[in-house]
Formats: C-alpha cells, structure tokens, sequence
C-alpha cells in the first residue's frame, strides 16, 4: 500500500494542474505588458508583437512541459495500481446467480436498513424502489395492485410494521446507553413467556442490572454520598420485584442481597465483578438486541452484513476453484454442492 | 491452537473486491486531464495562429488600434482557458482527496491482524455500505445511496456523482431520445475508439430507424449517406441492413427488420451504454454486493437451511441457538438458488442422546438448559419443538 500512497501524494503535492496555471497566468500577463506597451507607444507594435510571438510561443510550450509532469506521474500511479490488483482479478460474474432476484435483493437491503435503525433512508428506498419497479413490471402485474412492499417483494414482509417494532428496538437500545433500564425491562415483562421459553436469562439479568444501578446511586461506583439511599432503593426494588425470579434465580439474588454486607467496600469484595463491572450494559443491550430479533423470529445479526462479509472471506478460496476448474476442465458432480470447505472456524468467527 | 491461525486476516488477498475503489476516481481524474489538454491544445493553435496574424499586419502597416483589438480578443480568450483550467484542478483536488480517503481506507485493513478484531469488524461494515451505495447507485435509487452514503459519511468512498450522470444517460435512451447519450459519446469519442465501442454507430442507427419509421425518407437518407454509409467497411452486416430497411414498412414481420423496428431496441441501447461506460470507466459490469452475497451465501448456507424438517437453527423459540442468517427471512429466498459449500466438519455434541421425538442433543447442555427454564428434576425439554420428556425416555447414542 505504501507504494501506492507515496505515488499519490506525487499527484497531490506536485504532478497536477497547479503549475501549468501558473504558467498560463504568465502567458496573460505577457499579452497584457505587450498590449499596453502598444498602446503606450503605438509606434513598437510591430517589434513588440514580434518578440511577443517568440515569447507566447515559448510560454505555451511551458504549458505544455508542466502539463506533460501530470500525465507521467498519472502514469506511474496508474502502473502502481495496475501492480497492485494484478493478481487480484475481479470475479467474473459467472457468479452472478443473483442478477435475476432484484427484488429479493431489495428486500434484504430495506430489512437490513430498518434493522440498522436508518429509518429514513430506509423509507427513501421503499419509496424509490417501488416508483421504479412500476415502469420495468408493468406488463407483469397492472401496477395499481401492488403497494410499495408488494413491489419490493416483500410479500411476506409488513414494512411499516416491521419498521415500528425495529424503531422500537433502537429506542430501547438508545435508552440503555442513557443508562436507563425501564423500557428495556418493561419488553422484557411483556415478552416474558417467549423469552422463558427460550432459556433467556434477559428479564432477570435486566433486574439484576437495575437493582445493582440503584445500589450504586445511579452513579459510578466512586460516589460515596448517596450509598446509603441507594442501598435503600435497591432493596425496595429487590423487594418489590425480585419475588418472580425467586425460582430459577435464587442463588443469584442471594449473592446481590449479600453484597450489602461489604458495602462501601464493594471494590475490594469478592462481589467486585458482579457490581464493578462497566461492560454489563453493553453486554446486556447486546443480549436484548439478539434475544428481541430472535422472538420476530430474525437472525440476531444482519444477514446481509453476515453474507457480505462471509462472502468476501471466501472469495479468494471461490476463485481459486474457478480458476483450476477452467484449467482442469472438470466439473464438480454435485450441482448443488461446491467442492470446497470454507473453514468452519471462520464462519463461526463472524456469527458468534 | 492450530484453528485459531485461520482467523488471521491476509488484507493483500482480501482487496479483491477494492480494485474499482481506487480505479474509478483515477479514471475519472486522467478523463478530466484530458480535458484539459484539449482545451490547451485549441487555444494555442487559435492564439499563436492569431498572433502570427497580427504581427504580419502590423509589419505591413496596420493601425496599432486594429493590433490592440486583437491582442484583447486573446487576452480574454487566454483567460477563458485558464479559467477552464481553474475548475477542472478543483476537480482534480476533489478527486485526489477522494483517492487519498480510499487509499487510507484500505491501508487500515493492513493494520488488522485478525478476522476475529472489532476493527476487521467496523471495517466489514464500512464495506458493506459501500457495496450497498455502489448497489443502489447502479439500479438508479440515486436518491437512497445519496442517503446513505451522507449517514454513514462515506462520500469519499462511494461514486455518486458519476452513477447519476450514468443513470441520466440511461434513461434518457428508455425514454426514447438519443440527444443525452450522442452528447455523451462526443465528450469521450477518443476512448471510445480505443476500446473499438459500436455505441455511437448503433445510435445513429436507431436515429436512421426511426426517421424510416416516421416516414421521413429524404431526411433517412441524408442521414445515412453522413453517418451510416461512412461505416461500411466496418459495420457488417449492419449497414446493409439498414439500406434493406427502406424496403420495409415499420409493420413488416420480416426478419431482420422486424426486429429492428422493434421499440425493445432502445433498452438495447440502454444496456449498450451502461456496459460501454462502465469498461470505460474500469467498472464492473455487476454490482459488487452480488459478488459478495452470493459468495456468503454459498459459504454459509448448510443442507439444512432449506430442508423441510425444522431445525434448530431456524426455530425462533428454540432456545439452542439464535436464528442462523440464512434461515432469518431476508436471505433465505436468495439462498434457495445457490449452491452450497462443502461442509466436512460439523459440530458433534460428545456426550449425544437422543429424545423420543428423534432429535439429538448433547446430554449435558440438555439437562443444564431443563434445569434453567426451571423444569422439575427428572424432566428434561427439547429446546426446538418446546416437548417435555422423562429423564427416563432419554436414550444414548452412539456414533459409528
């Protein structure tokens, strides 16, 4: 890449248009010295024209010797690229299996949007996908029948609502970074029978993070003047809440009511990674953003962005392929199947 | 661990879908370099013939007067040049800040030791906006990849300006006019000879087509004898067609002149266009989130993701796993078309039992995830289908 770089900043610092103006501006100037000489003494005009001929002529060649500075440093930055991306070929689009499916794809990218929380540029492409498709399929479906999503493909796909629940999502997100827990608990109460039913721990870890948020005063850890009303608020809130969660989560709500007794000596107690632990909430927004995509029964992270991503891991394996197919002139028997493993671990690596 | 050197991140393999990144702004920046000499190149043929001029009258004894006028006429075309000049190095400028910015986007990738890095990952996303501006752009929802570029302040890194020009172009021939696009060829006639392009000539056809269309046949013949016959050498058959064609009413179910008449022809040369300008400007002739997906697609996609059988892994209440992306619904059409990686490891459970209903889960997971729902000791859940079973149905299996 330096290669690269250093022969760009020869464009930007010196083989570009800046000179060859300069020595056009001397060429204006030249003109205009010789028209007022004329014009002061009328009787020069012809040495004057004479020598101004020569000295045009010798600025235009200036022109063209800074202009020609330009072309050769586009020159070795073009060679510089050319060495770069030799052995990289862009993939021929014998892989484009997908050229057929625009739709499909467009629902992948509004769906990805609304999941991303662009709400508006997502609306701005509803918008702009459904005007454009009208004219292209007009002979397919009478256009007056389709709504925008029917357009997009999105057959199965409820965007406005689907829009309300991810605005929802991110509002809930956005509220847990302000380190405000109530929205994201009251999701969690709502949705408590699907979450338990998954195995989610979310409700009672969103409890646990609140009662531990009041223990702390609402404040960091270092704040020592209102420990004794936070202390006061939490077991309020243990009290109130933590009946429910009595259950399955016994143990755990014994360890948070025994911390008590180490207060306000909680950094140097075992109970110091349960209650000094800064990345729970990012951790906890995390848990709710999977388990929130996993009840609308979507993967918890962007599909697109996961295939694009796998997809350009594996691309130098596919060419490879490509490449040894065309020159072994065989062919893979199964259809369905390419005759490659994509290692596992790199997968894994971008799902977990 | 012999695995984890897999996740190592080989950024020099990893660019081949950011060669056009780079290519497009230096492309665009030699064409406005171009420009320059040309304009260069006119006034100083026009300036110093002008001048020559001048200076000869003068020795014969023209009024210094006369001398003054024309050196005026110079001076102000002089400054008509360098004012040309002026905007096309603001140009320049852009276009070197921009190349600049992608330069330093891929250099950031080399600084990434591992796929497994937060950085591979925000770097990843970056990409994928990209391919999404780059993907938008080319099926003309201008205004969206305008959108989107601006939100995630990636302008530097995407080509908006020379899409939408593109995509004028394009549908000003769906909309049946040739003016746009002639234009067009004109400005960037060189290179298009040099890549030996039929754009220009399959225009003048369809002009010379449509005169015939509308009856217009002196005008057709003008035309032709100035921009068709000149071709004969080069283009056959196409120019004998065309003379062929004044035979043939624009109703006429002969071939080849039905389909020339056909009105399909000018989304032919739509197509024409948007291939012409993309070699030109070293563009590939298919967006590159379809390289992409479809790549991703096959990596990821196992035999189960389509199998009729409910899996684990598509299963929202199933609580083994979260969905798996391509079983998630926004992929999982797409997937159905491609084909599928050979998978030759796959994930075994060690200690694998199996429930009454047939499915196989590992022993040990099994009894944890029961005793977290809160089940009753002695009974255990299958986390896909949500069945409760009896410790004692379970049975264990073994691999052979």
């Amino acid at each position: 890449m330096e290669e690269l770089f250093n022969n760009h900043e020869k464009l930007v610092q010196k083989a570009n248009l800046a000179q060859s103006i300069k020595a056009t501006q001397a060429c204006i100037d030249k003109l205009t010295s010789s028209r007022n000489a004329i014009a002061a003494n009328p009787k020069s005009a012809s040495l004057t024209l004479a020598k101004l001929q020569n000295d045009t002529m010798g600025d235009f060649d200036l022109i063209t010797k800074e202009l020609k500075d330009v072309y050769k440093g586009q020159g070795s930055y073009s060679k510089a690229l050319e060495k770069k991306f030799k052995d990289k070929p862009l993939p021929t689009s014998d892989y484009d299996a997908l050229s057929s499916h625009p739709t499909l794809i467009n629902r992948a990218i509004a769906m990805h949007l609304l999941r991303e929380g662009q709400f508006s540029v997502a609306s701005t492409f509803v918008q702009e996908a459904s005007l454009n498709s009208s004219g292209d399929e007009m002979d397919v479906v009478s256009s007056s029948q389709q709504t925008p999503e029917r357009k997009l493909g999105a057959d199965s796909l409820d965007s406005e609502a689907l829009r309300k629940q991810f605005a929802n999502m991110h509002n809930v997100l956005e509220e847990l970074r302000n380190r405000n827990l109530l929205p994201a608990i009251e999701w969690a109460r709502a949705n408590s029978k699907a979450l338990e039913t998954r195995g989610s721990n979310l409700e009672f870890e969103l409890g646990k993070l609140q009662f531990i948020h009041l223990f702390l005063g609402g404040s960091s850890f270092n704040d020592t003047r209102d420990i004794w009303e936070g202390q006061q608020n939490a077991l309020e809130y243990a009290r109130r809440e933590f009946d429910r969660f009595q259950n399955r989560y016994l143990r755990e709500i014994q360890q948070l009511i025994g911390a008590m007794a180490y207060s306000p000596n909680l950094k140097h107690s075992p109970y110091r990674r349960i209650f000094c632990n800064d990345d729970a909430w990012e951790e906890l927004g995390n848990t709710f953003m999977r388990e929130f995509c996993s009840l609308l029964g979507l993967s918890a992270d962007s599909p697109l962005y996961v295939a694009a991503t796998a997809g350009a891991i594996a691309l130098p394996t596919l060419l490879k392929l490509q490449t040894i197919m065309k020159e072994k002139r065989t062919e893979w028997t199964t259809q369905h199947e390419l005759p490659v493993t994509i290692h596992s671990i790199m997968i894994e690596v971008i799902i977990v | 661990m012999a695995e984890l050197t897999t996740t190592k991140l080989n950024a020099e393999s990893h660019l081949l879908l950011d060669q056009p990144l780079l290519r497009l702004p230096h492309e665009v920046a030699r064409r406005n370099f171009k420009t320059v000499q040309k304009h260069v190149e006119r006034e100083r043929d026009v300036v110093l013939s002008s001048l020559k001029s001048t200076a000869n009258a003068s020795l014969t004894g023209q009024d210094p007067e006369q001398s003054i006028a024309s050196l005026d006429t110079m001076i102000s075309r002089m400054q008509g040049l360098k004012r040309k000049m002026e905007s096309l190095h603001d140009q320049e400028k852009k276009l070197h800040q921009q190349s600049r910015k992608r330069i330093q986007h891929l250099t950031d990738l080399y600084e990434i030791p591992s796929l497994a890095d937060v950085k591979y990952d925000d770097w990843s996303k970056i990409r994928l906006n990209r391919l999404m501006v780059d993907y938008l752009l080319r099926c003309g929802y201008g205004e969206s990849a305008k959108a989107l570029a601006k939100e995630k302040d990636i302008e530097d890194l995407v080509d908006l300006d020379v899409f939408v020009q593109c995509h004028a172009v394009e549908e000003s021939l769906r909309r049946r006019s040739t003016t746009e696009c002639l234009a067009w060829c004109v400005e960037h006639r060189p290179m298009l000879k040099k890549i030996e392009s039929n754009l220009e000539f399959e225009l003048r056809l369809q002009q010379y087509i449509e005169l015939r269309r509308n009856e217009k046949v002196i005008e057709a013949k003008q035309h032709a004898q100035k921009f068709i016959i000149p071709q004969i050498d080069i283009r056959q058959p196409d120019t004998s067609r065309a003379a062929g064609i004044m035979a043939y009413s624009p109703t006429t179910r002969a071939e080849p002149y039905k389909t020339m008449y056909s009105q399909s022809r000018w989304n032919s040369l739509a197509d024409l266009f948007v291939k012409t300008h993309h070699e030109l400007f070293s563009l590939p002739p298919r967006p590159l989130l379809h390289i992409a997906l479809s790549a991703g697609l096959s990596a990821l996609k196992t035999p189960s993701c389509h199998s009729k059988y409910a899996s684990s892994t598509a299963n929202a209440s199933s609580s083994t796993t979260t969905v798996c992306p391509i079983c998630s619904t926004e992929l999982n059409e797409l997937a159905r078309k491609l084909p599928y990686a050979h998978h030759t490891k796959s994930n075994v459970e060690n200690d694998p039992v199996v429930l009454p209903n047939g499915r196989l889960y590992g022993r040990d997971r099994l009894f944890e995830m029961s005793a977290k729902v809160g089940l009753a000791d002695g009974f255990v859940k299958d986390p896909t289908t949500s069945e409760l079973f009896n410790n004692g149905e379970i049975r264990k299996v073994y691999i052979s």
